[in-house]
C-alpha cells in the first residue's frame, strides 16, 4: 500500500513538474487599463498605433469598438476574456447576458442609448418578422436559456 | 443552485469583505410603473420593484490575485404580475471566486459563471481554469452543473434537470505574432441523452460540440476573425429518410482598413436548424425538425470622417429555406462633442423581405419589408444628465399582416433625466411612450436609481 504511494506521489510529482515546465513564463495581461477612457466607444489604435497586445500577439487595431467589433464581440469574448476584462466589469456582460433577468437590456438601459440592445422599444412587433427572417439570432440568448418569456406565447 | 453552494458563496463573501482590502458594491433599483392595453390582458397597472445588487472584492490575499466577483437580482410586483416566474422572484446571476497569476494569463475560478464556449453563453455551477504554455499555445478547460432555467412550456421539466445533469469542455489554442490565433474547443452538455435512456425521452436536452475558432491579423490593417461549430452528439433524433447536416454554424467575418479613416468589413455566417437548435429547451419555437438552412452574406463601410463622427453603411443578404431572402441596407451614424459632452446618433434601415404565408385564404400571404428609423441623443451638464431617443418603424404591408393590426407605423420615445447627487449616487428617470400593433399608445414610467461605493475601477461605459 505505501509502496504504491510512494509510487503514486512521485509519478504526480514528476507530472506536475513536466506540467509546470509547460507553462509560459511570459507574465499576464495587464488586469486594469492603467488610463480613465473617455465615454464612447475606444479606437485603441488611437493611442497604441500599430503595436500589439501584450500576451495576446493581436494588434491593438482588432480590438478597436467599430460597429462590426461591437457586433462580434462574442469572439473576443471567447478568446480573449483578460483584455475585455481590463476594462470591464463582469457585470458590464450581464447587463444583456444574464441567463435570466427581470428587465429588458433596453429598458435597465433606457438612459444609455449609445449601448447596443436588440429590444429597444416597439420591438415587441417587430420579433414577429425579425423572427421569420433570422430565427437563428433569437436562439444565441433565448434558445437554453432566460427564455420564460417567450413561453408566455410560444407554448 | 443547491444550497449548500449559496451558503459558501455568503461566507466566503463575508469573510472575504472582512479582510479585503478593495471592495466594491453597486445597486440599481428601478421602479417602473405602466398600464398594459394588450387587448385579452389584464389592464390593472403594473408597478413592479426590481433590484441588482453587484460586490467586487478584490486583493482578498492582501496582492492583487485572489478576488470575489457576486451579481444577482431581485424583484417584486407591488401591482400586476409581470414576470412569468412568479409575483416575487429573483437569481444569482454569477457568484464566483477568481485566482489570477502573474504569470502565464493563469486564471482559477470556481462558482457561478458563464462559459462562452459552444453555441452562445452558458451558465454553470462549476469551476474553470486556463494557462498559457510555452511556444504560443493555451489551454482551457471547465466542469460543473449547468444552471437550467425553469421552461414552462415543458411538461417535463425534471426531464430538463436529468438530462442537463453535467457541463465539461475546454478549449487548446494557439497564438503567434503576425498570425493571430488558432483554437478548437469541446462542449458537451449533458450526460444522459434522451435516446440513451431506459425509457427513451421524446425530446433530447443534451449536446455536444466540436467548434474550431480562428483570429487572423498578420499585419495592423486586416483583421479575419470567425468560428466554425459542429454537432457531433450521437444521440440526436433524425427524422426517418434525411441527413441532415452536422455543421452547425459558420460565422466569420474580415476587416480591411483601408486607410485612417476607411474600414470594409465583410461577414458570412451560415446555420443549419437540425445541427444549430440542438439541446434547446424550446423546441418548439426553435425546430430541429424543420431541417432548414439560413445563411447571409454582408458588408459594412466605417468612415471616420472626422475625430468623433463615424458613418456606417452596411448591407446584409440573408437566405432562409422557408422565407426566401430578404436585404437589409441602411447607414448609421454617431457623433461624440467630448468638449461639449454631447453624443448623437442616426440611422435608417430598409429591409426588403420575402413574403410570409397566412392562414387567411383572402390574404394567402404577407409581405416582411418594413423600414427601420433611429435618432438619439445623449448629454451631461455638471451634475445633470438627459437623453433621447427616438425609433419610428414603418410597415410595407399593415393591411395583410394579422401581427400588424392595420397599423403601418410605430413610433418609440424615451427620454430621460438624470442628476448626480453625488460622486457615487446617481439618480435618473425614464419615461417612455410608444404606440404599436399591440400596446396602442402606451406611456411607461421609471425611476432609476444607481449606488455605487469603493475603489471601482472598472464596469464599462
Amino acid at each position: 500500500m505505501l509502496k504504491k504511494f510512494a509510487l503514486l506521489s512521485v509519478a504526480l510529482g514528476l507530472g506536475l513538474m513536466v506540467a509546470c515546465s509547460w507553462v509560459s513564463p511570459k507574465g499576464s495581461f495587464a488586469p486594469t487599463h492603467p488610463q480613465a477612457l473617455e465615454n464612447g466607444r475606444p479606437t485603441c489604435s488611437d493611442c497604441h498605433g500599430t503595436d500589439r497586445v501584450t500576451g495576446s500577439d493581436k494588434t491593438f487595431a482588432s480590438f478597436n469598438h467599430t460597429e462590426a467589433f461591437v457586433a462580434n464581440h462574442k469572439f473576443a469574448a471567447n478568446q480573449d476574456p483578460a483584455t475585455c476584462a481590463a476594462c470591464h466589469a463582469q457585470s458590464f456582460c450581464a447587463d444583456c447576458h444574464g441567463g435570466k433577468t427581470a428587465l429588458l437590456p433596453s429598458v435597465k438601459l433606457g438612459n444609455r442609448p449609445d449601448r447596443v440592445s436588440p429590444h429597444r422599444t416597439g420591438y415587441l412587433t417587430l420579433h414577429r418578422i425579425d423572427g421569420k427572417i433570422d430565427p437563428t439570432g433569437c436562439f444565441e440568448c433565448h434558445g437554453r436559456a432566460n427564455n420564460e418569456k417567450c413561453t408566455a406565447c410560444h407554448k | 443552485m443547491k444550497h449548500r453552494i449559496r451558503l459558501a458563496l455568503l461566507a466566503t463573501l463575508v469573510t472575504g469583505t472582512a479582510v479585503a482590502q478593495d471592495v466594491t458594491f453597486s445597486s440599481n433599483s428601478f421602479v417602473q410603473a405602466w398600464s398594459p392595453k394588450t387587448p385579452g390582458f389584464s389592464q390593472n397597472t403594473a408597478f413592479p420593484v426590481t433590484e441588482y445588487v453587484g460586490v467586487d472584492v478584490a486583493k482578498l490575499d492582501g496582492k492583487d490575485a485572489l478576488s470575489l466577483h457576486v451579481y444577482g437580482w431581485g424583484m417584486a410586483d407591488l401591482g400586476e404580475q409581470t414576470y412569468i416566474g412568479g409575483k416575487n422572484t429573483g437569481d444569482l446571476t454569477y457568484g464566483y471566486v477568481q485566482y489570477d497569476f502573474k504569470q502565464a494569463n493563469a486564471q482559477v475560478r470556481a462558482g457561478r459563471f458563464t462559459v462562452n464556449q459552444g453555441l452562445g453563453p452558458a451558465p454553470l455551477d462549476g469551476f474553470e481554469a486556463r494557462t498559457d504554455l510555452v511556444h504560443g499555445f493555451m489551454v482551457s478547460a471547465f466542469a460543473g452543473t449547468p444552471v437550467v432555467f425553469k421552461n414552462y412550456s415543458s411538461n417535463d421539466q425534471n426531464q430538463v434537470g436529468y438530462q442537463q445533469d453535467f457541463m465539461f469542455g475546454g478549449r487548446l489554442g494557439w497564438r503567434a505574432a503576425k498570425v493571430g490565433e488558432l483554437g478548437v474547443s469541446f462542449l458537451q452538455d449533458g450526460l444522459h441523452p434522451a435516446q440513451s435512456l431506459a425509457v427513451p425521452a421524446p425530446v433530447d436536452y443534451t449536446r455536444k460540440q466540436i467548434a474550431g475558432d480562428l483570429k487572423l491579423v498578420p499585419v495592423s490593417f486586416l483583421d479575419v476573425t470567425g468560428r466554425t461549430v459542429l454537432d457531433v452528439s450521437q444521440n440526436q433524433i433524425v427524422a426517418p429518410n434525411t441527413s441532415p447536416s452536422r455543421i452547425a454554424e459558420h460565422d466569420y467575418k474580415a476587416t480591411a482598413k483601408l486607410n485612417e479613416a476607411l474600414a470594409l468589413t465583410a461577414t458570412y455566417v451560415e446555420r443549419n436548424f437540425f445541427a444549430y437548435y440542438a439541446g434547446t429547451t424550446l423546441p418548439n419555437l426553435f425546430k430541429q425538425n424543420e431541417q432548414g438552412l439560413f445563411k447571409a452574406t454582408g458588408a459594412s463601410l466605417v468612415w471616420t470622417a472626422v475625430p468623433g463622427l463615424q458613418l456606417v453603411g452596411d448591407v446584409r443578404r440573408t437566405d432562409r429555406a422557408s422565407y426566401g431572402t430578404s436585404t437589409r441596407a441602411g447607414v448609421d451614424g454617431r457623433y461624440n462633442l467630448t468638449d461639449k459632452h454631447v453624443l448623437v446618433g442616426a440611422g435608417y434601415h430598409r429591409i426588403n423581405a420575402g413574403a410570409a404565408q397566412s392562414v387567411n385564404p383572402l390574404f394567402p400571404s404577407y409581405s416582411l419589408s418594413h423600414s427601420e428609423m433611429r435618432a438619439w441623443v445623449m448629454a451631461d451638464r455638471g451634475p445633470y444628465t438627459g437623453s433621447l431617443d427616438v425609433i419610428r418603424l414603418q410597415y410595407t404591408d399593415a393591411d395583410n399582416n394579422p401581427n400588424l393590426n392595420g397599423q403601418s407605423s410605430e413610433t418609440a420615445v424615451v427620454a430621460s433625466l438624470g442628476y448626480k447627487a453625488k460622486e457615487n449616487l446617481r439618480v435618473s428617470g425614464d419615461l417612455s411612450a410608444e404606440s404599436n400593433a399591440l400596446y396602442k399608445n402606451q406611456v411607461m414610467a421609471l425611476l432609476r436609481v444607481q449606488y455605487q461605493f469603493g475603489l471601482a475601477v472598472k464596469g464599462g461605459k
